[in-house]
């Protein structure tokens, strides 16, 4: 009996996978690794994969996404385990050691042939310029990068009987205005001018967030004109900015807890009336920091500053690309199917720009964005594209919801950024630069802070940084990089 | 102690031993696939560390490099300017494995006699519910993840408005103080917000062994006119003396696994002064503005165990002398 029910259970075995394999029909799968960028299972993601594969029938797409915070970290482990996807997501620093060490698959032709770069629908070629290595192209933006623009509450301006600054002294006025005049009417001394998620970013182009203060300076490395390399961190812009920030500092300007915030602690400072002068992302962002601000009972009103005499313009990021990796068994075809038809200019782009219909907008009653799933209280701005940040507009007669969905606050803010904005430049990564710029990094961010915080002088704090090898690390990185020349 | 001796050495060959209790050995089986194959197989990754290795390409043999490069090591006719590159490049290393080691045994040190205290009150607490209350409350901080320890103390310890402890400090006419930018300050917080997080927790092992204490020896120490000093004195302590060191002995073994209390609670200007091991290497890998050389990592790695294998057999020595038997 017992023999007969072992028997039985491996037949049955047996033909279950004989059943599945032949259900298993000729699909396609694409396999993509991707950041918070594409909104999680939480946010309508399943609904959105359904109807990629709806719109592309015979593939079957498969969605890697880790945590975004350890987007990268997760990336490296599944590479490092063997585990490729056929497409990821990919900042400018990986892109280009990536593609200069072989691991991305060289779509220039595919592009140069591509319907979406022969749509006329595009205008994102000098965007694709920059995104050469070598000459070549390794990797598919959807989008422009996008960067900060400088906003200021209306209300605290009206509060304290001040215009929108031009220059920086006016820009100082300003801001002892907001921390000494009471511009939340409360009563009390409670407020600041500025606060921001530390003083220094910990990616391209890092000085985004304190741009007034920054100007002309830069913390990385920068090619001059005659094609020869410098660390912008060592030079006398780079001191002059550090003495303003910490003249500002030491007034009272800036939030004394800028150097622990965390991007979302500073939004929620200033969604509560804790500061009045906010550099973050242009377009949708002006409608969800106007939003969040109604939500708190605030006046939502902001004034996206146009950059202030002596700062150069806000600085245009080098966008995040979307690459085919050289294990993909069929680069060509995953191109044609998910890369080159993200911008088709019809259903494709409509569902990466604005989301699956019914779950992130709705055309009962006109096109309108739905409420967030997660946020109750605030809408969906848009799902992977940035409407305003598109490199190509929707093809001739298709239904364009931009100007439904797009609040003027957010045009406004993208308008002033596009006109306002210089585009950040890929920094070639070196192996020294692989070796050193970790701990060069470290050193520097050190210096900003101690320099700002008034724990050092500028030159106590140039100092210790030449003792711990700073200048040395600078040095070699910016020969490595005058040896690609 | 020889009996148990005796009774190994009288082990019958393992052959032997298996026909006559296969079916244990056979419940054993899945426990040993599941070491070999998660903690055994994965060390074939050790090969990294002396290898030159990034994600998606090649790896390239390059024998004890990285770790001559760890350590600061050039070859003698090397130039000037490669020698000071080399020291410099070591130097956070160093001060990282110091730090992971310093921070390691003051926090280890804390922790168990904060929790021999705080049980020895809660041993003498005469009120049953109000020791229970007590109790819940103190283990409670162990259960969040150092991710909200990190928010909750950044947010009372702020210099701005938010920051309960600085308005305190306003409001006896003191100056506030960025605690968390300044290293040493830095460094006391880290031992109190550990204390404050593992101590409640620490206090279990301890609070089990004074409860088994034979109530009868207390007793007796009352009939011999001793007085609650002294009952701590001549019972309580010498009954937890061996717990106490064998928690000491055992948490030893692991003092080299510091990352994530360190690093949730770093910030620019203090990371480089309060690095350890694991946080340096995650900073060389992610500040480099390059693909990170996945072999350099391993080799700090592999120099991380290796220091924590010798003090593991060290406490297994001691864990030997103290208890009479090892802890492994």
């Amino acid at each position: 009996m017992k023999k007969l029910i072992a028997l039985t259970l491996a037949l049955a075995m047996c033909l279950s996978l004989v059943s599945f394999s032949a259900f298993a029909d000729d699909t396609v799968k694409i396999t993509i690794l991707v950041d918070g960028t594409i909104p999680d299972q939480n946010n309508g993601r399943d609904a959105f994969e359904a109807r990629w594969e709806e719109l592309h029938p015979g593939f079957d797409l498969e969605i890697w996404q880790p945590d975004h915070s350890a987007y990268y970290t997760d990336m490296q482990q599944r590479m490092v385990s063997g585990n490729y996807p056929d497409v990821l997501i990919l900042s400018s620093t990986y892109y280009a050691d990536f593609a200069r060490n072989g691991v991305l698959w060289d779509m220039t032709e595919a592009w140069e042939n591509s319907k979406t770069k022969n749509s006329g629908r595009f205008t994102g070629d000098n965007v694709f310029e920059g995104l050469k290595i070598d000459g070549k192209l390794y990797g598919f933006a959807p989008t422009r990068g996008n960067g900060c623009v400088t906003y200021v509450k209306k209300a605290w301006l009206d509060a304290v009987g001040m215009e929108a600054p031009k220059t920086f002294d006016d820009y100082i006025k300003m801001c002892e205005a907001f921390v000494n005049n009471d511009p939340d009417g409360n009563g009390q001394a409670d407020t600041y001018a500025i606060s921001a998620a530390g003083f220094i970013g910990n990616e391209a182009p890092f000085i985004n967030y304190l741009p007034e203060f920054y100007q002309d300076a830069y913390p990385y490395f920068v090619q001059q004109e005659d094609g020869t390399w410098i660390d912008g961190f060592l030079t006398d812009t780079m001191k002059a900015a550090l003495e303003r920030l910490r003249d500002a500092y030491a007034k009272g300007l800036i939030d004394p807890d800028t150097l622990t915030n965390s991007t979302a602690q500073a939004r929620t400072k200033f969604y509560d009336d804790k500061f009045g002068v906010f550099t973050y992302w242009a377009g949708t962002w002006a409608t969800n920091l106007k939003t969040n601000l109604e939500a708190n009972g605030r006046s939502g009103e902001l004034i996206a500053l146009p950059p202030l005499e002596g700062v150069p313009a806000y600085f245009d990021r080098v966008p995040p690309v979307w690459a085919i990796t050289n294990k993909c068994a069929n680069p060509q075809l995953v191109f044609d199917t998910f890369i080159d038809t993200m911008l088709d200019g019809g259903d494709c782009q409509m569902l990466f720009t604005y989301g699956p219909e019914n779950v992130y907008y709705s055309f009962e009653g006109g096109f309108h964005m739905l409420e967030n799933l997660e946020k109750a209280g605030t809408n969906y701005t848009k799902f992977h594209i940035d409407p305003m940040l598109a490199l190509a507009s929707f093809a001739e007669g298709y239904y364009d919801p931009k100007e439904e969905s797009v609040l003027p606050e957010a045009k406004a803010a993208s308008a002033l950024f596009n006109e306002n904005s210089r585009l950040a430049s890929i920094v070639p990564a070196t192996e020294v630069m692989g070796e050193y710029n970790g701990q060069l990094t470290t050193l520097k961010n050190e210096m900003v802070a101690n320099v700002i915080m008034g724990v050092k002088t500028y030159d106590q704090a140039l100092a210790d940084f030449q003792a711990a090898g700073g200048d040395i690390f600078s040095a070699a990185i910016v020969e490595s990089l005058n040896a690609l020349n | 102690m020889q009996k148990q001796a005796k009774v190994i050495n009288n082990k019958k060959p393992l052959g032997p031993r298996i026909r006559k209790y296969w079916q244990f050995y056979l419940l054993f089986i899945p426990v040993l696939a599941f070491v070999i194959i998660f903690h055994y197989l994965p060390m074939y990754g050790i090969v990294y560390g002396f290898t030159e290795y990034k994600v998606g390409m090649t790896p390239k043999f390059v024998g004890l490099d990285q770790f001559r490069k760890l350590f600061g090591i050039v070859a003698s006719d090397a130039s000037e300017a490669t020698k000071m590159l080399a020291a410099r490049k070591s130097q956070p290393f160093w001060l990282a494995f110091q730090n992971t080691i310093v921070f390691s045994v003051i926090k280890l040190l804390l922790n168990t006699g904060f929790a021999v205290i705080i049980s020895i009150f809660l041993n003498e607490m005469i009120s049953t519910k109000f020791k229970k209350v007590t109790q819940t409350i103190i283990y409670l901080p162990h259960f969040m993840s150092w991710v909200v320890t990190a928010s909750v103390f950044t947010l009372l310890l702020a210099v701005g408005q938010s920051g309960l402890v600085n308005n305190l400090r306003r409001s006896v006419g003191l100056e506030a103080v960025n605690f968390l930018a300044e290293p040493g300050q830095w460094k006391i917080w880290y031992y109190i917000i550990n204390v404050w997080r593992e101590t409640g927790w620490q206090t279990i092992i301890f609070m089990a062994t004074l409860t088994s204490i034979d109530p009868g020896l207390y007793e007796a120490a009352a009939m011999d006119g001793a007085g609650r000093w002294k009952k701590m004195q001549y019972v309580t302590f010498p009954a937890l003396g061996n717990t106490i060191i064998t928690v000491l002995i055992l948490n030893l073994a692991k003092i080299m696994n510091l990352f994530e209390s360190v690093f949730v609670l770093q910030n620019d200007a203090v990371r480089n002064a309060t690095n350890v091991l694991q946080t340096l290497v995650y900073y060389e890998a992610f500040n480099s503005g390059a693909v990170p050389d996945l072999g350099y990592s391993v080799a700090i790695g592999l120099f991380r165990s290796i220091v924590g294998l010798v003090l593991m057999l060290i406490c297994n020595y001691a864990s030997k002398k103290v208890r009479g038997r090892g802890i492994m």
